[in-house]
C-alpha cells in the first residue's frame, strides 16, 4: 500500500471507529444524571451532630435504633412549602411511632425566619440549623428540598432530590426499616 | 542534505521544544495550602448554582466547600484524596474538568487525536511532493520552443 491517502483514510477511519466505540458505550448515559440521584445511598449516612431550635443535641445517640427521616429545606424555598403538607401527613401518620423520627435541616436560613416559620405552620418535628452548612455538605446535597432515609443502623437507604410526597416518603420509610438489622 | 536545508526544521524543532518547555514549566516559587486550595475549588462545581465553580460562588455550599477544602489539606490530603471525596459524595459531574474516561476521553483524545492524523497527513503529502520527478526540458522541447518565438517574431 503505497498511496498516502489510504494512510490518512486508514488513520480518520480509525478515528472515526474510535469515536463510534466510546460513542456506542455510553449510549443511554447522561454524564450529569448523579445530579438526579445521591451517591450517598447504601453507604454508612454522615454522622449528625446538630441542635435543634431549643438548643437540645440531635445526633447519633438521640436517634440511635430509629429510622429518620432527613429533610433539608428553608423557609424561603418554593418547593419545600409545597412539600410541606405531605411532610406534616406523614410525620401525623407516625406521630406515634417510637420507632420513626423526622428531623429537618435548613440550609441556609436564618433563625428568626425559621423559628416563625415553624410555628406558623405549626410543624411538629425536629428542626434543626445547620451552622456552615456541615450536614448540607457531609450529605453532598445540592439545593433544597432534598430528603433522605437512614436505616436504624446508619445507612442510608434512600434519598430524592427534590419535593417529596406521602408516598415517597413512606416508601423511603419502608426501605430504611428493610435494612434494619 | 546541505545546511540550508536543515536550518529551517532544526529552528521550527527549536521553536517547538521552547513552547513546550514553556508550557510545561512549573509556576515559580512554592506551592502553599491556600494555593491549593483555591486550585481545587476551581475544579469543583459549585452543588447548587448552574456553570460555576466554587471558587466562583457565593452560596452557602460553595462557602461550606471551600472552608473544608481548606480543613482537608491542613489535614493533610493530597489533592486526589480531596478530589476522589467529593466524587464519592456527589459523582463525577461534581468535577469541571472531564476525567480521562467514558466520555471524557473524547474530550482529551480527540484533540490528539485529530492533530496526529493531521501531522502525519502533512508528512506524507510533504514526502510525496518532494519525491515527485522534477522536470527537465529536453533539446526537442527547447527546439519547439525557439521555433515558436521565431513565428512569433515573423
Amino acid at each position: 500500500m503505497s498511496h498516502p491517502a489510504r494512510w490518512i483514510a486508514i488513520a480518520v477511519a480509525l478515528v472515526v471507529v474510535g469515536i463510534g466505540v466510546v460513542l456506542a458505550t455510553q449510549v443511554g448515559s447522561d454524564p450529569r444524571a448523579d445530579t438526579t440521584t445521591s451517591q450517598l445511598v447504601g453507604d454508612l449516612a454522615p454522622e449528625l451532630a446538630l441542635r435543634d431550635l431549643d438548643g437540645n443535641a440531635v445526633d447519633a445517640t438521640t436517634l440511635a435504633g430509629k429510622a429518620v427521616i432527613v429533610n433539608f429545606w428553608n423557609t424561603w424555598c418554593v418547593p419545600c412549602r409545597e412539600e410541606l403538607p405531605s411532610l406534616q401527613s406523614f410525620a401525623a401518620r407516625h406521630r406515634d411511632d417510637p420507632d420513626v423520627a423526622i428531623v429537618g435541616i435548613v440550609r441556609d436560613d436564618t433563625l428568626r425566619s425559621v423559628r416563625s416559620y415553624v410555628k406558623a405552620e405549626g410543624i411538629g418535628w425536629t428542626i434543626t440549623m445547620d451552622p456552615g452548612s456541615r450536614a448540607a455538605l457531609a450529605f453532598g446535597t445540592r439545593g433544597q428540598p432534598e430528603t433522605f432515609a437512614i436505616s436504624p443502623d446508619g445507612i442510608v437507604a434512600g434519598a430524592l432530590i427534590g419535593p417529596a410526597n406521602e408516598d415517597s416518603l413512606e416508601k423511603m420509610l419502608a426501605a430504611a426499616r428493610r435494612q434494619a438489622p | 542534505m546541505t545546511l540550508r536545508r536543515v536550518f529551517p526544521w532544526a529552528a521550527l524543532g527549536v521553536v517547538v521544544l521552547v513552547v513546550l518547555a514553556w508550557a510545561a514549566w512549573p509556576d515559580g516559587g512554592s506551592v502553599t495550602q491556600r494555593d491549593r486550595a483555591r486550585d481545587l475549588a476551581t475544579e469543583l462545581r459549585c452543588p447548587d448554582c448552574e456553570g460555576l465553580s466554587v471558587a466562583d460562588s457565593s452560596t452557602s455550599s460553595a462557602r461550606a466547600i471551600r472552608a473544608d477544602l481548606r480543613q482537608r489539606l491542613a489535614a493533610g490530603e493530597t489533592d486526589e484524596e480531596v478530589r476522589r471525596a467529593y466524587v464519592d459524595r456527589y459523582g463525577e459531574s461534581i468535577l469541571l474538568k472531564p476525567e480521562g474516561s467514558g466520555l471524557g476521553v473524547l474530550v482529551w483524545g480527540l484533540p490528539v487525536a485529530v492533530l496526529v492524523v493531521g501531522a502525519g497527513g502533512l508528512a506524507l503529502a510533504l514526502a510525496r511532493w518532494r519525491r515527485e520527478p522534477q522536470l527537465h526540458a529536453t533539446a526537442a522541447d527547447e527546439a519547439l520552443v525557439d521555433e515558436t518565438r521565431r513565428s512569433d517574431q515573423m
